[in-house]
């Protein structure tokens, strides 16, 4: 990959992927370390011969789906190493006030559990079906189906009751 | 009343143009720079993999081969002549610490 390419790439995919490490971490500066990482990874993984052929052979939607794989998989390991705890307390639900406009939807992904908000996320915001979050998140297609159930019931719970507040 | 999906995706994209009007990602250029210093230190540990192997064979066999000379010069005195025991004695004592001074300079971080 040469560093125009890079550029190309990095300019089409570094919005969407800071703006899902910023809502799962919770933390910009830890976004941003993340977000370096990724993309530092995949350069490596550019450089070694049989994975740079792999690489070579993604279109650009594969190759997104697995800048969010290796950004999911960065997030775990932060997680499970105990470097931080994402979003340190939850958000006051006495915040959420009118619906549509001002939903209070930081409050919402501080009371999910990460990998919830991984998946909302992917679903909602990067539209993506089972498949692609499968694909991106290394779960099963039926994981993913029931996790994802929950996680929306989740929210719309917690955005529900917010809103009769 | 409950929230509906669209009404919850609509929510959750205005929360994301908000971060990405507000958050300014960092410079590719400088993720092209780390990615590529970390290559070259890569590139040096993997050539330096063979060398530090054979450092530390080095280190074990000079070891080996001092420690054998001790036994034999405490066991049998006359087993051996006194310059050669005291050049092997020494040679090995030279060996280990040129392995030991080549492994503590190859730790240090290049600056």
């Amino acid at each position: 990959m040469t560093e125009a390419e890079f550029q190309r790439l990095y300019d089409a995919t570094a919005g969407a992927i800071a703006g899902y490490l910023a809502a799962v971490t919770g933390r910009r500066d830890v976004a941003d370390d993340l977000l370096q990482e990724t993309y530092c990874r995949l350069l490596a993984q550019s450089y070694s011969g049989s994975q740079s052929r792999k690489l070579a052979g993604m279109d650009a939607l594969a190759t997104r789906r697995y800048l969010f794989r290796i950004a999911t998989n960065l997030l775990r390991d932060r997680w499970r190493s105990g470097e931080d705890k994402p979003f340190a307390e939850p958000a006051e639900a006495a915040q959420i006030c009118s619906f549509e406009s001002s939903i209070d939807i930081r409050a919402m992904l501080t009371h999910l559990k990460p990998k919830e908000r991984e998946l909302l996320w992917l679903a909602y915001v990067e539209g993506m079906d089972h498949a692609e979050i499968a694909a991106a998140t290394g779960l099963g297609r039926l994981s993913v189906r029931t996790l994802l159930f929950r996680a929306r019931n989740k929210a719309k719970r917690f955005l529900s009751q917010g809103e009769s507040l | 009343m409950s929230v509906r999906d669209d009404q919850l995706r609509q929510a959750m994209r205005q929360y994301a143009a908000g971060i990405a009007e507000t958050h300014t990602a960092p410079e590719a250029s400088l993720i092209w720079f780390r990615a590529e210093r970390r290559r070259r230190r890569m590139a040096i540990e993997r050539a330096e993999r063979p060398l530090r192997i054979m450092q530390i064979v080095g280190l074990l066999c000079a070891l080996c081969a001092a420690g054998w000379l001790l036994y034999r010069s405490m066991s049998t005195s006359a087993g051996i002549a006194t310059p050669w025991l005291v050049l092997t004695i020494s040679g090995a004592f030279l060996t280990v610490a040129g392995c030991w001074t080549m492994m503590s300079a190859s730790r240090k971080p290049l600056s």
